[in-house]
């Protein structure tokens, strides 16, 4: 008890050094729950608009259609999906099940013909969310953070939409089409003939992914059906009310496909999502580059501190040592005085950190637009728990480690030397 | 009853690797309840000699006996026990840690005995009492004048009955008045509780207080 309270009586002793000290903790703290929090939100928003606007969570193919669809995507269709769609709705955690049908084809205004890919959807599930009446860039960026594909003009499909499509943003530029416009669809149905259809433009709309808004058009999925002479789908996608939930929901179908020896695969969104994954894996390390920074400083804020601290008291330490005090009890000392001032500014970092990552969340910080995406967004660094936890024993962990040599040069003071020195 | 008994030692200090020799052929014995002087004047070797005796140092030839223990050969952890138990310092710095408060460094020795926190406190304000500073005791060194810090210093030696108290030139670093002070306040242990002080100094008055003086010149004792 003795060496705790001289411990924390030392610690206090500068104050003003305690205090430059513990703002190194700090600011160490923050930057990495600042950070953790940031990249999380970006890895967020990446997820979940990948999955509101592409790819579901789970999506369902006929057996085989991965490997050989794309050769053959009219041989691997899902016929009658009704008593399988119920099923999966059955599962705890589904949101909804909607079905898509993807082909190609060319798209003429009269003037000019262009190839497209077309994607069938149900509308009353894959929404749009309508262009936001505000001009404010911040607002703007917050309503990207949705997720959904946003429209630029006109306005989105709606369940009772017939003759109507909505172009991606880029594939509208390159035919030059407004909404309003006539446009007509040519495309080989799945028995080979060929099949065209007059269209109107509904409306144009954007989403995160710039590839896609270049190439592709929605439709509703039973004009999609007529155009290509077929009542099956392609793909079932499957929306799960929690993206947590998507192993195990992945687990339930797996395991109603063997038992019911249904001819069906799936995939995942992150298997889906390449893209995703190898961004998650490209900052992780960028993180891991920043966090060997600050503990950098941080350890050579302490060191330096304790260091001065072993200097300026040679002499008491000599005094403890003549009254007895082993090498140990000399080690000890310093220890305790470096795993104080860790605690307290891993203490106080953490709730710095937490109070600053809220505050800069609430406002919002806004982003470009990432690497093959076109829209701005909002970032809102997340509080992650993990991460609070990590970073306080970082600070515990690391200032006993830079007090260990200055602990050690201590200890290794001759008595009669050390009451000498002034 | 010996105390301290130290045979034929030498002490040699290394000064680029020339061996400077700081004790020669010392031989003294030191019983219980003495009150003795080591007098010489500075750089005659009577800081050398009271560690040696304090288990601070080891000599390089010869043997020291404490409590009819010989420490010479033995290891810091062990030194440090034997400090521990049987020895106390009274420095010419006063030495007290300017962290803790006056009675807090009179405690700070009794953090090995086996008592529980409640004696500690009471005999350390006891030994306090006993150097006319219990209403000093929450006070920090720094608040002190250099007169209660040294009597703070000895309350901090006595508070352990230790075998023997060791002072190095212990008024070195106070006025005349306050240096008689505190030697009448030793010279009062050694009286009333038969306390053993061995002190250096190169004050003649206080060297009449003692019950014994030897004294060291050039490392060797005439």
């Amino acid at each position: 008890m003795m060496t705790i309270k001289i411990a924390v009586r030392n610690i206090f002793r500068h104050k003003a050094r305690t205090f430059i000290t513990l703002s190194a903790i700090v600011f160490g703290c923050v930057a990495l729950i600042f950070a953790a929090g940031f990249l999380e939100d970006v890895f967020y928003i990446m997820r979940e608009s990948y999955i509101k606007a592409h790819t579901g969570h789970i999506q369902l193919y006929r057996r085989g259609f991965s490997e050989k669809g794309r050769l053959q995507p009219y041989q691997y269709l899902i016929d009658k999906p009704g008593a399988i769609i119920a099923r999966i709705k059955s599962i705890e955690g589904v949101d909804f099940v909607t079905s898509r049908l993807e082909f190609s084809g060319l798209l003429s205004n009269g003037e000019n013909t262009i190839s497209f890919i077309g994607q069938g959807i149900e509308p009353q599930y894959e929404k749009t969310l309508l262009k936001s009446e505000t001009t404010d860039f911040r607002q703007l960026a917050k309503n990207n953070s949705e997720g959904s594909p946003i429209m630029k003009a006109g306005s989105p499909l709606a369940p009772t939409d017939k003759y109507a499509i909505v172009l991606g943003q880029g594939l509208a530029a390159s035919i030059d089409a407004k909404s309003g416009d006539s446009l007509t669809l040519l495309t080989n149905t799945v028995h080979g003939s060929t099949n065209a259809l007059d269209v109107t433009v509904k409306g144009i709309f954007e989403t995160s992914a710039k590839v896609f808004d270049d190439h592709f058009l929605r439709l509703p999925l039973t004009t999609a059906q007529k155009l290509l002479s077929t009542e099956s789908v392609q793909s079932l996608v499957i929306r799960l009310k929690k993206t947590e939930d998507t192993a195990r929901v992945k687990e339930q179908l797996v395991s109603i496909i063997q038992q019911d020896k249904l001819d069906l695969e799936l995939k995942t969104w992150d298997e889906i999502s390449d893209f995703y994954t190898k961004t998650v894996i490209l900052f992780d390390k960028f993180f891991f580059v920043m966090k060997l920074t600050i503990i950098i400083v941080v350890i050579s804020g302490i060191f330096n501190t304790m260091n001065m601290a072993v200097m300026e008291r040679i002499s008491e330490i000599g005094t403890i040592m003549a009254l007895g005090v082993k090498k140990r009890g000399v080690i000890s000392l310093f220890l305790w005085e470096g795993a104080l001032l860790g605690t307290i500014g891993g203490i106080i970092g953490v709730i710095a950190g937490v109070v600053f990552t809220s505050i800069i969340s609430y406002i919002g910080i806004v982003m470009p637009p990432p690497p093959g995406a076109t829209v701005y967004w909002l970032n809102q660094p997340m509080i992650v728990p993990l991460s609070l936890v990590y970073t306080f024993l970082m600070a515990l962990i690391i200032s006993i480690i830079s007090s260990l040599y200055p602990a050690y040069k201590a200890s290794r003071l001759q008595i009669t030397e050390a009451l000498r020195y002034r | 009853m010996a105390i301290v008994t130290i045979e034929n030692v030498h002490k040699n200090y290394f000064l680029n690797k020339t061996a400077v020799p700081a004790l020669q052929a010392i031989n003294l014995v030191v019983h219980k309840g003495e009150f003795l002087a080591i007098a010489g004047p500075s750089g005659s070797g009577k800081t050398t000699l009271l560690n040696l005796i304090g288990c601070m140092d080891t000599p390089t030839s010869g043997k020291v006996f404490i409590d009819e223990v010989q420490t010479d050969q033995l290891s810091s952890d062990q030194l440090a026990d034997i400090r521990r138990e049987k020895i106390s310092f009274i420095f010419q710095n006063f030495n007290l840690l300017p962290v803790l408060s006056a009675v807090e460094n009179v405690e700070y020795p009794l953090l090995w005995k086996r008592l529980s926190a409640k004696e500690k406190r009471k005999k350390a304000e006891q030994a306090l009492d006993s150097v006319g500073l219990l209403r000093f005791a929450k006070h920090k060194p720094l608040e002190l004048s250099g007169g209660q810090q040294q009597r703070t210093a000895i309350a901090r030696a006595i508070v352990t009955d230790p075998l023997v108290i060791l002072a190095d030139e212990p008024t070195a670093n106070l006025d005349h008045t306050m240096g008689e002070e505190i030697v009448n306040l030793m010279k009062k242990n050694n009286q009333e509780k038969n306390m053993t002080f061995i002190f250096s100094t190169h004050d003649q008055k206080i060297m009449d207080k003692a019950s014994r003086i030897v004294r060291i010149w050039d490392g060797k004792l005439i």
